[in-house]
């Protein structure tokens, strides 16, 4: 690892002051998880690394019924994973982390670093889209939100600007009658990064058949997790359907854009997202009917 | 550039000159020649690296010594008391947990890890949080009898 100035601010206006005086030679560093492997390989030599775990603004995990659970950028995929408030409100999160890479990533990998490094083989922004999560976002002129679709733009490109800092996930509250899976799937180890993963999200109306909302996510297929916007409008507004479910997996698997890796084929990817969504959304609709107030 | 930070390893104080770009392994082995941990991956991968940091397992060939500054650091050199070993020590042992021995350090501080957040794990539980650490000898039921007999004998003293 090449050298570099090591820089601890204390609040988040310090650290967004930093990065704009050092500009593209800084980069935020929290978990460090993904950052240390690039650094020793060589990829990225940043001048200036600026730590923002001692900012205490950052931490915690809070959860309000009308808005929703707020992440502090700094909460670790661990504290996801073991949270009695994350397991009571989206037990989703916390059975997805029990997955992700091993027990030493989670401990130190956060939540903030995993959405901003934007890694495209990785699994939360699948569900957090799905379920229409927002970020704060806090620069030197303050703070901005949006949605965090919005936030990734290639492989590991961001919309943020050199000097901003992601500080909070928000995730709202969802509508009742909502219900969500996701499928991790990986092909060769366990402990691999995904090949793929595939978030569905069903709000139903109080018919509890017809589809109010639908969300279709796909991971690890494109630069950026990516929405199937073409299946999620074959199936809302309408009677959920086991052939039109068959009709908008189609849909999703010629909608993404899948390269060859050592994961897996263009072709094989493109068929594993057809299955995978052909076998979360029947899952996704049982838990939207069944829904008691989490996800 | 180089600056200093306090460690307590192994509950010893340690004050320690180091460069932001060393990570802690290399701190703990080269300036500390507390050599158990060992690099192997190098990418958080396979678990020979393992310390405890705060009581919770870290890849230290990814952890920036600086960013260590205040912490409690246990090795696997800090496990045994009085020259006694510890019973996860004894355990992987006597069920014969290792052959080479390149892993077991990674692998003892991870089980400490698990059973001082669960006492009682089920295999199912053990197996899930072991499962980043990887044997290339293959002692993969030989560790979970280690494991399994200190939780075991754990339950049986406090039943």
């Amino acid at each position: 690892m090449k050298n570099f100035e090591y820089l601890e601010p204390r609040s988040v206006q310090e650290a967004c002051q930093l990065l704009r005086q050092h500009g593209e030679e800084a980069r935020i560093f929290a978990g460090g998880t993904s950052l240390s492997i690039v650094m020793k390989q060589g990829f990225f030599q940043p001048k200036y690394l600026v730590n923002i775990k001692k900012i205490p603004d950052l931490t915690g995990i809070r959860w309000d019924p009308k808005r929703g659970l707020t992440l502090g950028a700094l909460v670790t995929h661990r504290e996801l994973e073991t949270s009695p408030l994350i397991q009571e409100t989206f037990p989703i999160l916390s059975q997805i982390e029990e997955d992700v890479a091993n027990i030493r990533v989670r401990v130190m990998g956060t939540v903030g670093g995993n959405l901003a490094y934007a890694e495209p083989l990785t699994d939360l922004p699948q569900i957090l889209i799905a379920l229409e999560a927002s970020i704060r976002v806090a620069g030197p002129d303050g703070d901005r939100t949006m949605s965090l679709e919005e936030l990734f733009v290639d492989y590991y490109e961001t919309s943020l600007r050199p000097d901003e800092i992601l500080t909070e996930v928000l995730v709202p509250t969802p509508p009742p009658r909502t219900g969500i899976e996701y499928i991790r799937f990986s092909s060769s180890s366990v402990i691999d990064k995904p090949c793929l993963g595939t978030a569905v999200r069903f709000t139903l109306e109080e018919d509890l058949e017809t589809v109010r909302t639908a969300r279709v996510v796909l991971g690890c297929v494109a630069p950026t997790p990516l929405r199937a916007r073409q299946a999620e409008a074959l199936l809302e507004g309408k009677r959920y359907e086991v052939q039109r479910v068959k009709e908008a997996a189609a849909f999703a698997s010629r909608e993404c854009k899948p390269v060859s890796d050592l994961r897996g084929s263009e072709a094989y990817k493109r068929e594993m997202v057809r299955v995978l969504v052909t076998r979360a959304a029947p899952r996704a609709f049982e838990k939207a009917r069944a829904f008691r107030g989490q996800v | 550039m180089s600056r200093f930070i306090t460690l307590s390893v192994n509950e010893v104080s340690r004050r320690v000159e180091v460069e932001p770009r060393e990570t802690l392994l290399e701190v703990i082995r080269d300036h500390l020649g507390l050599t158990g941990a060992k690099l192997g991956c190098d990418i958080q991968v396979c678990g020979a690296c393992t310390l405890l940091v705060s009581g919770k397992p870290v890849s230290s060939c990814s952890f920036l010594a600086v960013d260590a500054d205040g912490c409690e650091v246990t090795s696997i050199e800090g496990l045994s008391c009085n020259g006694r070993l510890h019973r996860l020590q004894e355990a992987f042992i006597e069920t014969g947990g290792l052959q080479c021995g390149f892993c077991t350090p990674g692998f003892i501080l991870t089980a400490k890890a698990l059973l001082d957040e669960q006492p009682h794990p089920s295999e199912e539980q053990i197996k899930k949080y072991m499962a980043g650490n990887l044997c290339r000898c293959g002692c993969y039921q030989e560790i979970l009898d280690a494991i399994q007999k200190v939780a075991g004998r754990r339950a049986v003293q406090n039943g």
